[in-house]
């Protein structure tokens, strides 16, 4: 036997596939199964939020202690003027359990549901909001989350989406944290139909209260005409006009539809 | 936003980084290996060359410890997924393997044959979460043989 040096023609111990097409090969399966995982279990969610009653809510919220953190609350008297036009909605609206309105500061224009019974309002919306209507209006909106109990849906998908990040990227491996940041809380959304049926609620709500609509669409208009602004400047590459101006659409509609006639709106002071 | 930012600064950096390094290693690889070609290396347990006596004998071993870039760890976590084979790790492996036997035989470059060779290789990984370290290790061992004649000024203890 001979020992015959030599070394292989060529490896053919490695692929030579090339890395960057598996890696969007990978990628695009691990998304589309994310995808549809997240869209299944959402429609689950939205069954088991209409089998989970208020009472079992209210508890299970009085007994966790979620530290949500949205920022600073560091005016009082406004936070408690704001409770006051949010319990002024009770005899409109029946909610199941009493709301807290916590105002924080931030320059954010919003204002949100959360789970446990609790309205976060940025200080941002009383800047953009020049009438109690415009502000009732918005309330009224945010307790028809409430009502609608869309709190539970949004959370619910949340929880759906972080479990499916874990399970398809490994807890590990940061991909589940760049997810969890990019769905922030605090700029979630509803799908359309949730928003618009809240819309309806708080329409009511806000007639109810009022004797008339005006002031409903007013938010919208303001953020409209900022969205004017902002194109003029270029600076939008996507614009939300179509969305504002549907829903300004819809509200005067269904106003017309339910008779709902708009007078002139007071003045904000808190 | 600013995680997604790190993580693509990260994808980029050890996708580039890990490729040149890939290709400078592959390169003195295959110019260490032609230079030592001539070193018989088997798995045999007795000499094919000639037989010649022996004088002596001795146990060589050398080894690497290779890590592995953040691209290829990714790639590899996304295979972990849908199963298949880990190629983005079979470089990495390749490699060490190849380094741990030429610096086996760099070890004892005036041997006449390498019996017995064996590898082995473990993995170095540390942690279970977050900055989990993805290395590996191999370990080529094996029996260098020099004949009493054709090293007569070898001779050790």
């Amino acid at each position: 036997m001979n020992y015959q040096p030599s070394l292989p023609e060529h490896n053919d111990n490695v692929s030579h596939q090339h890395p960057v097409r598996e890696f969007f090969v990978l990628i695009t399966g691990v998304l589309v199964f994310v995808l549809i995982g997240y869209w299944a279990l959402g429609l689950f969610v939205d069954v088991a939020v209409d089998y989970l009653s208020s009472e079992q809510e209210a508890t299970f919220f009085s007994k966790v202690d979620i530290n949500w953190d949205f920022g600073e609350e560091s005016m009082p008297e406004e936070q408690a003027k704001l409770q006051g036009l949010v319990d002024a909605f009770k005899p409109c609206l029946s909610l199941p359990y009493p709301i807290t309105v916590s105002l924080v500061n931030s320059e954010v224009v919003n204002a949100m549901a959360i789970p446990g019974g609790k309205m976060v309002v940025f200080s941002g919306l009383l800047d953009a909001l020049s009438s109690t209507n415009g502000l009732m209006f918005i309330l009224a909106h945010e307790l028809g989350h409430f009502k609608n109990r869309d709190h539970l849906r949004l959370m619910g998908r949340g929880i759906v989406l972080s479990i499916l990040a874990m399970l398809a990227f490994g807890g590990d491996s940061g991909f589940s944290d760049i997810l969890a940041s990019t769905i922030n809380l605090r700029t979630a959304k509803y799908s359309q139909t949730r928003e618009s049926q809240a819309d309806h609620t708080a329409l009511q709500a806000l007639q109810c209260h009022f004797g008339h609509v005006g002031g409903a669409t007013e938010l919208f208009k303001t953020l409209q005409s900022q969205d004017e602004e902002a194109d003029f400047e270029m600076l939008h590459y996507f614009s939300t006009h179509p969305e504002l101006q549907q829903r300004i659409e819809d509200l005067n509609q269904l106003a017309q539809e339910l008779g709902f006639p708009v007078q002139e709106t007071k003045d904000l002071v808190l | 936003m600013d995680s997604l930012t790190i993580f693509l600064i990260l994808l980029v950096l050890g996708f580039v980084f890990g490729k040149l390094a890939e290709g400078r290693h592959y390169r003195s690889i295959q110019a260490r290996e032609e230079m030592l070609v001539r070193l018989p290396a088997t798995s045999c347990k007795k000499p094919i060359g000639n037989s010649s006596p022996i004088g002596h004998a001795e146990l060589v071993h050398g080894h690497v410890v290779i890590s592995v870039d953040y691209f290829k760890q990714l790639l590899a976590g996304l295979r972990n997924f849908f199963g298949g084979t880990i190629q983005s790790y079979e470089t990495l492996l390749d490699r060490a393997r190849r380094e741990a036997v030429l610096r086996l035989k760099e070890s004892c470059p005036t041997a006449n044959e390498i019996l017995n060779l064996r590898i082995e290789t473990s993995s170095i990984s540390k942690g279970n979460s977050g900055d989990r370290i993805g290395s590996v290790e191999v370990l080529a061992y094996g029996t260098a043989i020099y004949y009493q004649q054709a090293s007569p000024q070898h001779s050790r203890p």
